[in-house]
């Protein structure tokens, strides 16, 4: 049982921790290497990974998708897919990919002379699956080993961590008001119930269970 | 056009039960609060009509609380955090 209870924990804690990790913005320093529009096609159950940028495209089985081709600060490469994310989820309500696009454009430099940027984006790079995270947004920087602090991150957390928190006081609140007098009150009358049935049954052992009552004090049974 | 208004309905019902029940939260500790005020002032006197009266007035004084009308903003800030980031990740 004690197995079961923790395997449990630990897959709600992978799921919930792996849904926060995909959804909450990070940031990478990267030098745009190249953009590219390739047609994807959406058909398979990796659609999940793509956006669905506006309603129509939610029935298409392709459609083109901007890449941004960069090498991160350890000279490996990574590809971001540029796409809207519009009104759904995630909630970056980003409707700027092609001015994104541009900029990155813009960036694009050589391992000579390279320019760095940080990319905002939300998502994982998986080669087998081919899933590419998604540029949220770029910005040039001075160099490759500026520091950036989370502070999306750090507000969106504090405030998923105070939501928690006042869900669990509003239960507590809820039992300790409305359920824990209820229980009360039904174990009350639990009790008289009880008690009243006591007394019916030593009503209804009348003459014959005092007989065998007083028998049973022979073979020394107290007399109840 | 659809997904704005799918995201606006179901915003504006998720920040409507959100202020629903943090003002049932807030009425319930308000009533807690009043009621182990009332005990402690009056020991033993757990059943009486002044009580209720104490109770009543101190329900209707938090009705005009700041505290209460601050939870309208549970209902508000969502769209204005909804506007900014529309600003911050289009347009700054």
């Amino acid at each position: 049982m004690k197995y079961v209870k923790w395997t449990l924990i630990a897959v709600i804690a992978l799921i919930v921790g792996g849904f926060l990790h995909y959804t909450l913005p990070q940031h990478d320093i990267v030098r745009v290497v190249n953009t590219y529009q390739e047609r994807q096609d959406l058909s398979d159950w990796t659609r999940i990974f793509w956006s669905q940028p506006d309603d129509q495209s939610g029935t298409l089985v392709n459609r083109d998708v901007q890449f941004i081709s960069t090498i991160q600060t350890n000279g490996k490469p990574m590809v971001y897919r540029n796409e809207d994310t519009g009104w759904r989820w995630p909630p970056y309500f980003k409707f700027d990919t092609a001015s994104l696009q541009t900029e990155a454009d813009d960036l694009k430099s050589s391992s000579e002379a390279p320019k760095w940027a940080v990319i905002t984006h939300y998502g994982w790079r998986n080669e087998l699956l081919s899933i590419f995270p998604n540029a949220v947004g770029i910005k040039p920087v001075a160099g490759p080993d500026v520091t950036i602090i989370p502070w999306v991150n750090i507000i969106l957390l504090t405030l998923l961590l105070v939501i928690v928190l006042t869900i669990r006081a509003m239960l507590r609140q809820f039992k300790e008001r409305s359920i824990d007098p209820v229980l009360e009150d039904v174990s009350e009358a639990w009790d008289e119930v009880e008690e009243r049935a006591d007394a019916a049954g030593d009503r209804a052992r009348g003459t014959w269970g005092r007989f065998t009552g007083w028998l049973g004090t022979w073979k020394g049974k107290p007399r109840g | 056009m659809i997904g704005f208004l799918r995201l606006a309905i179901f915003g504006v019902l998720g920040a409507a039960v959100a202020y629903w029940a943090l003002l049932i939260y807030t009425r319930s500790t308000t009533r807690e609060r009043l009621e182990k005020d009332w005990a402690r002032a009056h020991p033993g006197e757990d059943d009486s009509p002044a009580r209720d009266a104490y109770i009543e007035a101190g329900l209707a004084g938090y009705e005009r609380s700041l505290r209460r009308k601050v939870l309208w903003l549970v209902l508000v800030l969502p769209a204005v955090v909804v506007g900014v980031l529309i600003y911050l990740v289009n347009y700054a």
